[in-house]
């Protein structure tokens, strides 16, 4: 964990820092896919791995961060950046609402239901609930950044400010590790009885859980929205929220795992582009080996400085 | 009234077909504690299997006996890649963290899925018409030789699933794995050769619903799997998943919502209601409408 800290976390920060220096066009784009797909799955992390809850509805909090980005750029002419505080706080709000009258759910249950929400979300979209969200085709053409007036149009400008908001997660996840709702949170998905024995309440803390990674999620989305200049509802069907729900679980919902996770899922294949058709077939089958071979994931997940000979079986916080 | 009849004789269709392939979840379900994901898909993959036994092995007849042929051998071979994908996918993952096995359902679904389109290719193909195309017209009400055939048959198994798990001594076995599966091993049941005719039940029965797919919408493509796969693991839990029974009403309940919403309200909208109904479901009584109170354990 120390060495992990102090040489590989650096060593990750200059790689990324001078990366997109090297890369022609395309593969830039694949590097700000990445950054933003890898803070998307962390939002996700927190949920599913920090707090222990099968959620399968990620897409539905990014999906609505993206919303909220493109129809303030595109109907009300918001510079992208000002719309970042409302898609930030709007899907943690949703997030907090929603997750109110379900997180006493168990399991299984709790993954269904989370399943319903995007489903009906993505079924608002295409409806065009409201005439703001352009049916099936989604929202075209939104604007550039732009910083005080002066457009970064630039695929650097972006990629940097992808990489700030991955550094901002990679933050936000550290302290939250720290912290007393961190270890709370850890409690609550080892053995929900016995935490709320020792007095944490563990209601608030779910909801919370949730409305953080709504919130991460949506800030994310603001720079996809940006990437692509559309939204559209397909980019967020239930789908999309199973390949980040199989993700955080094959990575083990460590840092570095979740990221393995987003490259061989989203990076990987633009190198064997060529069999793009076999893509999900290989998946399917590495999710199939992956869980076999390493049940609790790739890079399974620690926390805390316990002593390993107080640990039993030396599986601890997987 | 006339669209109240009409949606209910749709309803019921629909609904039967949701309880076949439901059954599959909620048995799986009852004994392995597992959301068997790639279920849906092996409903597609059946329909496709139909498609491929009906022109190559049968030579695209269509008589009574090779309909029933058709039936019984894609059956045989769903049932066969069941077992396989018992044991390739959830066999080694019996004692793993639940979420290790969801997310290998989830895998073998993606495989599963791709696998139809990687053989089938990814544009929808047509279901042969293997029954004829037969109307009665009751009044304003058109029932289809093929609605009374679905529903008549789906009855007729659900009936007969319905006798052998609950008066058989095999039945017994199965329903003893689902309650406590270490108990019923000190009582000398063989859970694994349980968990495999579970699997053969569910998949040829899943089949037989893929089959109905084909016949009743006609159209079939690769990833239609998680669409029907959906309603009829909601089907499951609006039953009570892991009850049998629970899951022919749920099902039939499932069906006849969706009829009518799609009848009076807006086709586009049967989705989100459907999720909606079942969130509601599940916030009031999540153990489903026939399942039991579990008590907690600690």
């Amino acid at each position: 964990m120390n060495n992990y800290q102090r040489i590989v976390f650096p060593l990750f920060v200059v790689v990324m820092a001078v990366l997109p220096t090297l890369l022609n066009p395309r593969w830039q784009a694949v590097a700000i896919t990445f950054l933003i797909f890898s803070v998307v799955a962390l939002s996700q992390d927190i949920v599913l791995g920090k707090a222990g809850m099968f959620n399968m509805g990620q897409a539905l909090f990014f999906g609505m961060g993206a919303y909220i980005t493109a129809i303030l750029n595109y109907k009300f002419g918001w510079p992208i950046l000002a719309t970042i505080p409302l898609a930030i706080l709007l899907p943690a709000l949703f997030g907090i609402i929603l997750a109110g009258p379900i997180v006493h759910l168990r399991g299984d249950y709790l993954l269904v239901v989370t399943i319903g929400f995007n489903i009906v979300f993505v079924q608002v979209l295409q409806n065009n609930l409201g005439g703001v969200t352009g049916g099936p085709n989604g929202i075209f053409g939104l604007d550039s950044l732009s910083l005080f007036g002066a457009k970064l149009t630039s695929q650097l400008a972006v990629y940097y400010f992808a990489f700030a908001v991955l550094l901002l997660t990679l933050w936000v996840m550290r302290n939250l590790e720290k912290s007393k709702a961190g270890r709370a949170l850890h409690y609550l998905r080892e053995d929900q009885l016995a935490a709320e024995s020792i007095g944490i309440n563990t209601r608030i803390y779910k909801v919370f859980a949730f409305g953080l990674g709504a919130g991460i999620s949506g800030l994310a989305v603001t720079v996809y929205a940006t990437q692509y200049a559309a939204v559209s509802p397909e980019a967020f069907e239930f789908i999309v929220s199973v390949l980040f729900f199989s993700i955080v679980l094959v990575g083990g919902s460590s840092i570095p795992g979740v990221m393995l996770g987003v490259f061989v899922m989203f990076v990987v294949p633009e190198i064997f582009r060529e069999f793009a058709t076999w893509r999900y077939f290989v998946f399917g089958f590495a999710m199939i080996l992956a869980m076999i071979l390493r049940p609790r994931g790739i890079w399974p997940a620690t926390f805390g400085k316990i002593p390993k000979y107080l640990i039993k079986g030396g599986s601890h916080g997987a | 009234m006339d669209i109240f009849l009409q949606q209910l004789a749709n309803g019921l269709t629909i609904g039967s077909m949701f309880a076949l392939v439901a059954l599959g979840y909620t048995m799986v379900y009852g004994v392995m504690k597992l959301i068997n994901f790639a279920h849906g898909d092996m409903v597609a993959a059946s329909a496709f299997v139909g498609l491929t036994v009906y022109t190559q092995v049968m030579g695209q007849a269509t008589s009574l006996a090779a309909v029933v042929v058709i039936f019984l051998l894609t059956a045989a071979i769903m049932a066969c890649v069941g077992i396989v994908l018992e044991r390739v996918a959830y066999r080694p993952l019996r004692e793993a963290p639940r979420l290790s096995a969801v997310v290998s359902a989830l895998g073998a679904s993606l495989v599963i899925q791709n696998g139809i389109m990687l053989i089938w290719g990814p544009r929808m193909k047509i279901f042969p018409e293997l029954v004829p195309q037969v109307y009665w017209d009751l009044g304003g009400v058109v029932i289809s030789l093929i609605q009374v055939l679905i529903l008549g048959l789906s009855l007729v198994l659900m009936v007969g699933l319905y006798l052998f798990v609950e008066k058989t001594r095999m039945g017994a076995a199965v329903r003893a794995s689902s309650i406590d599966q270490d108990a019923a091993r000190l009582m000398g049941i063989n859970v694994n050769s349980i968990i495999a005719l579970i699997f053969i039940i569910g998949s040829s029965l899943g089949a037989i619903g893929g089959l109905f797919i084909g016949l009743y919408y006609r159209g079939i493509t690769f990833n239609m799997g998680w669409q029907y796969g959906l309603y009829a693991f909601i089907a499951a839990i609006l039953g009570g998943i892991g009850n049998i029974p629970g899951a022919m009403l749920g099902g039939m309940l499932l069906g006849l919502f969706n009829a009518f919403i799609a009848g009076y309200v807006s086709s586009t909208w049967a989705d989100a209601f459907t999720f909606i109904l079942l969130i509601v479901i599940l916030i009031v009584r999540p153990t489903g409408l026939l399942g039991e109170r579990v008590a907690e354990k600690v």
